[in-house]
Formats: C-alpha cells, sequence, structure tokens
C-alpha cells in the first residue's frame, strides 16, 4: 500500500483560488435562470449592501482613496491588465480594465460567460454609492475581455 | 470586480438570499446545481484515476484556497485504498465567523455534503461520515474506494501516485510503502 500525507498551515500558500471566478459566474447563470433579472440585481445589491458596509463606511469618511486602495490591493492579486487613475480632482477616480481577471479565468476554463455577468461589477459599484456624494459609471463593457471603463465621480459633476 | 477573494461570503449571503426568496430547499436545489455544473475538475480527475483523483482536486484547491488541515490518502495497486481529511481551521467557514459585518448563512457548512457525494459515488467512491465543528470552523472526513475501479483506472490511478511518492520530498508530503 502506499500512503501519502500532506500537512499544510495556512500561511504555507497565498489565498488565490481562481476557480471561485466561475463559481460566482454560475451564480449569476442560476439566479438568471430561475429567478430573472431583477432576481441578479436584487441579489447584488444584498450582497453590496451586506459585504461593502465596511468599504463603504470608508468611502464616506475618507472619500474614494478608499476605493482606490480597494481596488489596488485587489488587481495587484488577480492580475489581469487595468490601470486604477486618479486626477488632480479628488473626487474622480478611473479604474480602466483591458483585460479582467475573472472574465480571463472563465473563458480559461471554457465555460460561458452567463447573461449580465458585467452586473456583478457596476450593480455593486452603484450600491456601494447608493447615499453617497459619488456615483458610479459603467461603459466600454467587452464580454470576450471583460474589458470596460469604471468611473466614480461627485454627483453633481458632470460627465 | 468582485475578487475570488471575496467571493466565500457572496456565496454565504446568495444562500441566505435565496432561503429568504423561497426556502431552504430552494438552496439545496441551488447547491445540486453547483454539484452538476462546478465540479468539473474533480470529476475528470476521479474519472481517469479513481480514488487518487480525489488526493490530485483537493490538494490544489485547498493549498489554493490557503486552508489548514492533514490529508492522506491510502492507496493499493488495484484502486482500492481511503482517504482522510482533517481540516483544522476551514478557509470559508473561517472567512464568515471573522467577518462580524453580517451573518453567515446558518447551514453554511451543509453544502459540502450536497456537493460532493454525489459525483464520488457516481465512480464507486463512497464518501464516509463526517465531524463537524462550525464554531471552530473545523471538519474531517473520508472517502473509500472498497471496490476496485476499472483495471485502467487503477493503473492510471497508482502510476500518479508512484510519481507523487518520487517528488513527495520537494513538495513537502511524507510518503512511504509497505
Amino acid at each position: 500500500m502506499l500512503h501519502l500525507r500532506m500537512d499544510r498551515r495556512a500561511s504555507d500558500n497565498v489565498y488565490l483560488h481562481k476557480d471561485f471566478h466561475n463559481a460566482l459566474n454560475l451564480a449569476i447563470q442560476y439566479l438568471s435562470d430561475n429567478f430573472g433579472e431583477e432576481g441578479v440585481k436584487d441579489y447584488l445589491r444584498f450582497f453590496a449592501r451586506n459585504y461593502y458596509s465596511i468599504l463603504k463606511a470608508d468611502l464616506m469618511q475618507r472619500g474614494l482613496i478608499a476605493l482606490e486602495e480597494h481596488y489596488r490591493k485587489i488587481y495587484d492579486l488577480e492580475g489581469g491588465d487595468v490601470t486604477i487613475e486618479r486626477t488632480e480632482d479628488p473626487d474622480e477616480l478611473t479604474i480602466t480594465v483591458r483585460v479582467c481577471p475573472a472574465v480571463e479565468h472563465i473563458r480559461k476554463l471554457g465555460t460561458p460567460l452567463a447573461p449580465n455577468y458585467e452586473w456583478t461589477t457596476s450593480v455593486v459599484h452603484e450600491t456601494i454609492c447608493e447615499d453617497t456624494p459619488w456615483r458610479a459609471e459603467f461603459s466600454n463593457w467587452d464580454p470576450q475581455t471583460g474589458a470596460s471603463i469604471q468611473r466614480f465621480v461627485r454627483k453633481e459633476a458632470k460627465k | 470586480m468582485i475578487s475570488c477573494t471575496e467571493f466565500i461570503p457572496s456565496y454565504s449571503l446568495l444562500f441566505s438570499w435565496i432561503e429568504e426568496k423561497v426556502d431552504y430547499d430552494e438552496v439545496v436545489r441551488y447547491w445540486e446545481y453547483i454539484s452538476r455544473n462546478y465540479l468539473e475538475k474533480l470529476e475528470a480527475a476521479v474519472k481517469e484515476k479513481g480514488l487518487f483523483g480525489c488526493w490530485e482536486y483537493w490538494k490544489h484547491s485547498l493549498n489554493e484556497e490557503a486552508a489548514d488541515f492533514v490529508m492522506e490518502m491510502h492507496l493499493n495497486e488495484d484502486g482500492t485504498g481511503y482517504m482522510t481529511s482533517d481540516m483544522r481551521y476551514c478557509p470559508s467557514m473561517g472567512f464568515l465567523l471573522e467577518c462580524e459585518h453580517f451573518t453567515p448563512y446558518h447551514a453554511y457548512c451543509d453544502h459540502c455534503s450536497v456537493l460532493y457525494p454525489p459525483i464520488l459515488k457516481k465512480y464507486g467512491i463512497r464518501s464516509g461520515s463526517r465531524k463537524l465543528d462550525v464554531q471552530r470552523a473545523a471538519c474531517g472526513g473520508s472517502r473509500h474506494m472498497d471496490e476496485p475501479p476499472a483495471p485502467e483506472i487503477a493503473a492510471a490511478g497508482w502510476q500518479a501516485a508512484l510519481k507523487e511518492l518520487e517528488n513527495a520530498e520537494a513538495e513537502g508530503i511524507t510518503a512511504w510503502m509497505d
């Protein structure tokens, strides 16, 4: 008989399980099939209001630097082809995604992208910005690469 | 983008959302859907290599998830044997217990029992009883191949296990034959 024993501590590895991107993709597919578009949006709002409540509180306290730091940390870990830009205006933050690491991984696995998958970004951002001085914009979405332009600006500011 | 490092709270909150909208049975139906659609890597591994496919799948997943665990494989050349896992601190349940700003789904740990056994059973692998200590994010269980699989599956698993034996020291795996 052949015996193998693996003993690992959490600190032995970096937490990065990219297959979870596909698990979220399948969740959106399931919601879309069983609860419709409004179900997808309702769940994403529910998730964002609960999970990102601390990020939102930080946004209210420190402004867009909170979102900038959050996304720099995430994209530094996940990779992709992404530029995060600030202008001299402290109330403007632009995230230009040329290759989204989540969509890149889902495509690599060969799984179809769920309809309205981009709402995992756009609806989440809109929800984080609810009742704040900022609004979220989302444009130039490409489902093949996950490319998009994500902006956060003051609500009264012109586009 | 919701990072893959934020998936676990999104998963737990999805269970809560579904139960609030429908009921617990609908949450189970969702887990069954995930079992059928998400576990392609596990299914491919056990289809090709039998019980050793379990070792390969969980070795990869648990390391990527930075779990705190001990996993053992005891394999015969005919493909029979068993695998045990002692999850000292589950990274998923642990993450949820550490988050104090939302409530984890009350039956979060149930999903593992719905996801994995049906896939493994298809390939002759029996899941043993599970020990669970939710508040410590700890659990343990076993997988058993009681009857030999097809000879080509046993051979593929045995060859892969021998290769693992060769590389064991480099990977920090304790390995021996008797």
